[in-house]
């Protein structure tokens, strides 16, 4: 498989890891699993991105989308330890400050 | 100029990672850091992409016709397809400013990108149909 997922219920939070390659291949694969997790977190969901070694547009979308739908449902929504390969497409579409970044969840 | 890459792909997503191993090989070869070959794979994934899912409305028995020549001075990438031509103004260049996370609305981000990245892009929507874009890239000194 060039993409992994994996849910991780941390204490009642949701962080969804993603390892490999996102594309228009593998990105419908990470946004279905994330709209499916968003519900189940207690009030944050966190998207772990430390071994993403690509991501594209649609893959950026995703996030996006992810960004919104649980910010629609009252919780908070980040980006776990982005790679540099996802912070390079993430500031050449200048939406490196839209999302709130951290270490961990 | 030599051709230095001609070949056609279907317009299967899932075929998109093989031509970013190419892409990226070739770019490197061409005297480029990792950094600006991941950026040239980056745009050059983009165009296959807009061209499977607008120009073949997702649909993967078509062909992406890509061809790489090199000059002296530069080298200079072509994605052509030959399905729905797109609408001029969704192929002029735009300021990318960090948006109102309202308004996020993250369409279009794939042309962007291929205009941040190479130095000269020219797009030709056909008039019936079908959808060229020509990249260019200088060459380091």
């Amino acid at each position: 498989m060039a993409m992994d997922l994996d849910v991780v219920d941390q204490d009642g939070n949701v962080v969804l890891a993603a390892k490999g390659e996102v594309d228009l291949y593998s990105s419908p694969q990470m946004r279905e699993a994330l709209l499916k997790a968003i519900p189940k977190a207690a009030s944050a969901v966190g998207v772990d991105l430390s071994e993403v070694v690509y991501m594209d547009s649609s893959g950026v979308a995703t996030l996006v989308e992810g960004l919104k739908a649980t910010e629609k449902g009252g919780k908070t929504f980040c980006l776990v330890a982005p790679s540099q390969s996802v912070m390079k497409v993430l500031q050449l579409s200048r939406l490196d400050t839209v999302f709130t970044i951290k270490e961990t969840l | 100029m030599q051709v230095d890459i001609q070949l056609e792909v279907r317009s299967d997503p899932k075929l998109m990672r093989s031509i970013r191993g190419l892409v990226k090989s070739y770019v490197c070869q061409s005297g480029f850091g990792e950094d600006k070959a991941d950026e040239v794979v980056l745009a050059i994934d983009e165009a296959c992409t807009n061209a499977i899912r607008h120009s073949y409305q997702g649909e993967q028995d078509k062909v992406i016709a890509l061809q790489v020549v090199s000059e002296d001075a530069y080298i200079e990438f072509e994605v052509r397809d030959s399905g729905q031509s797109a609408p001029p103004e969704n192929l002029m260049r735009k300021e990318l400013e960090a948006p109102n996370p309202e308004d996020l609305k993250p369409h279009g981000l794939g042309v962007q990108l291929i205009y941040e990245v190479f130095d000269e892009v020219v797009f030709w929507p056909g008039e019936e149909e079908g959808n060229c874009v020509v990249m260019r890239l200088n060459l380091p000194k």
